[in-house]
């Protein structure tokens, strides 16, 4: 029994077809094609972080270290002039496993509000390493990355590329994040978040499937973080602060746990929401703060539940 | 010896003023933590609006210790309006939706201070001056100050709770809210009240150490972290584990500066922070089993 709301056959591919148009759109200038690079990626990221809030039952506060750890990782590379995007991908995904290994493995075997703060203090290390050695360039970070290259001699240089390289990054992770919530396995973490000791007497290694989903969670995140270096041609230790980190489960909350689809619109939502309101107002993150209040006092199911909600009643 | 005065003990005494203002901060956490099951994120903000709140009364009343009984007042009114609008509604739902609001809150006080108060660093004058020649050394006046007023602080918060009425009931109903409320006492009053005292200690804890440190809107990201370890390592939800907690890690801090720098020092005290949680994470003086 998946708890999620199915959404029908045909919704998802609908909406990947749109996003696969949405170029075409008159109105698309440069500025907007990165906006929507960036409301993608964060779409993911909360979709890849609700498999382990929504499905898992356990919050995350550092993902902001698996994101930073992988747009550094892809950052080294370019640096040095590895300029093949598969290396820089794969590099990062090396990375952010060795890491999110040590730390899911410790952090699984505590739950509730001890497994958020073990992850937090954990992405705090990460972040003052980075923040305060001269290793990685300090708070400068490393800047003015050369492009990347998709395959030798074509280089991911216009934003039309780079927006169709998020769009295939959100695709295969959404497809990933369905086979595991549809598999055995995900049949696991829902009945790990439901009652986690009877899992266990039923017979489950419950740490091992929780190790699993931070795993397959942070590295679709850390995929995301290297990306998004080479969108922006720099990594900075300010993409791993915590309040990063708390970005991420606010946009997982907007769009609706445990639902995939939810958190994409949370995190698109998100995005676009700082970016409109920052143009007008310098006090968007009031704007934001506000709209997160009001979220958990009046539809703590989010955007999608709210939906869903309302269908079930109809 | 001589290094022994010159150096251990000065660093040894700025741990214990620094403890026992951390002590002050997480009071406030681990009680609300106790009581509404709530991880309050925003209580590093409080701590800011403290120390605004302070430079704002002093440069009306040019009395620090006017403002030093205004301001956490009118922080403690803050705090209790916050209370019934926000925290009110969601009492029965998952400690996360808690955490989220709170996350929310704070976003919303720290913007608001920087466009009430600017982004600049401020420093506030020190209003007790001078030094005192003191077992070999001379350590200013305004520390052990700090010192003195946080303890007898942490003094009468612990006989508040033991000895009067109103404490025994805050007490109770960190115990059981359901069986004081059939009792008959009004227990949303209770929560209230005490999310205002909390976000009180918070603000003279923002104010008292405002004079050593810079008062700037970000000035509660990096406390809240530092109170938020103090909390888990005394065991959440018991305050004496938390005053220890605070005074543990506050000269841990200011020992370790002498051989680490200070990034290094951060990162020790997250290490530990990792060791505590995994093996003990119930801390010094935490019950069993809560919320584990």
């Amino acid at each position: 029994m998946s708890s999620a709301p199915r959404t029908l056959p045909w919704g998802a591919p609908a909406a990947f077809a749109a996003l696969a148009l949405l170029p075409l759109a008159p109105f698309m200038s440069k500025y907007y094609l990165l906006l929507a690079f960036d409301a993608l990626v964060f779409g993911a990221i909360a979709m890849s972080l609700d498999l382990l809030m929504g499905y898992t039952g356990l919050v995350s506060f550092g993902h902001a270290a698996f994101y930073g750890l992988g747009a550094y990782a892809a950052a080294v590379l370019l640096e040095r002039g590895v300029l093949s995007l598969w290396a820089c991908l794969g590099f990062a995904l090396v990375v952010v496993g060795v890491y999110a290994f040590v730390v899911a493995y410790f952090a699984t075997t505590r739950r509730g509000i001890y497994f958020a703060l073990l992850t937090l203090i954990f992405a705090e290390v990460v972040y003052t390493f980075f923040r305060y050695t001269q290793t990685f360039g300090g708070s400068d970070g490393i800047q003015g990355l050369p492009e990347a290259m998709l395959l030798p001699g074509v280089p991911i240089d216009t934003p039309i590329k780079k927006y169709y390289l998020v769009l295939a990054y959100l695709i295969f992770g959404y497809v990933v994040c369905r086979l595991v919530v549809a598999s055995h396995f995900g049949r696991v973490l829902v009945a790990i978040r439901e009652n986690e000791d009877r899992a266990r007497f039923l017979g489950y290694n419950v740490p091992r499937y929780k190790m699993g989903a931070c795993m397959i969670s942070a590295l679709l995140t850390g995929l995301g973080g290297a990306l998004y270096a080479i969108r922006a041609s720099y990594a900075t230790p300010d993409l791993m602060l915590w309040t990063e980190s708390g970005e991420f489960i606010i946009s997982v909350m907007i769009g609706g746990l445990g639902t995939l689809a939810g958190p994409i619109v949370g995190g698109v939502f998100f995005t676009l929401l700082r970016d409109k309101v920052s143009s007008y107002v310098d006090w968007y993150f009031i704007v934001i703060g506000l709209v997160l209040v009001a979220i958990v006092l009046f539809m703590p199911r989010g955007l999608v539940g709210l939906r869903s909600a309302f269908r079930l009643r109809t | 010896m001589d290094y022994l005065v010159a150096t251990l003990l000065p660093q040894l005494l700025h741990g214990l003023v620094f403890g026992a203002a951390l002590g002050l901060l997480a009071l406030g956490l681990t009680v609300i933590f106790g009581l509404l099951g709530v991880m309050n994120f925003a209580h590093g903000e409080l701590y800011m609006l403290g120390a605004y709140a302070g430079i704002a009364l002093i440069s009306v009343t040019h009395s620090f210790w006017i403002a030093l009984v205004l301001a956490p007042l009118a922080v403690g009114v803050v705090g209790a309006i916050t209370e019934v609008a926000t925290l009110r509604p969601i009492y029965r739902r998952e400690p996360l939706y808690g955490l989220i609001l709170t996350f929310g809150l704070a976003l919303v006080f720290r913007e608001g201070a920087r466009q009430i108060w600017g982004g600049d660093m401020r420093r506030i004058a020190t209003p007790v001056r001078g030094s005192t020649p003191l077992l070999g050394m001379t350590y200013p006046n305004y520390r052990l100050f700090l010192l003195a007023i946080s303890t007898v602080l942490l003094l009468a918060i612990w006989l508040f709770f033991t000895k009067t009425r109103a404490g025994v009931v805050v007490r109770a109903a960190v115990q059981d809210a359901q069986m004081l409320d059939a009792l008959g006492v009004n227990v949303p009053r209770v929560f209230t009240l005490t999310f205002a005292g909390s976000a009180a200690l918070a603000a003279l804890a923002g104010l008292l150490l405002a004079p050593i440190f810079t008062v700037y809107p970000q000035m509660g990201v990096e406390m809240i972290l530092l109170a938020f370890i103090v909390v888990i390592l005394g065991g959440m939800g018991s305050m004496g584990g938390s005053v220890v907690a605070a005074f543990a890690i506050g000269i841990a801090q200011s020992l370790l500066t002498l051989w680490l720098n200070p990034q290094r020092v951060a990162i020790a005290i997250f290490a530990i922070m990792i060791f505590v949680l995994i093996v003990r994470p119930r801390g010094f003086f935490g019950r069993e089993g809560v919320l584990e």
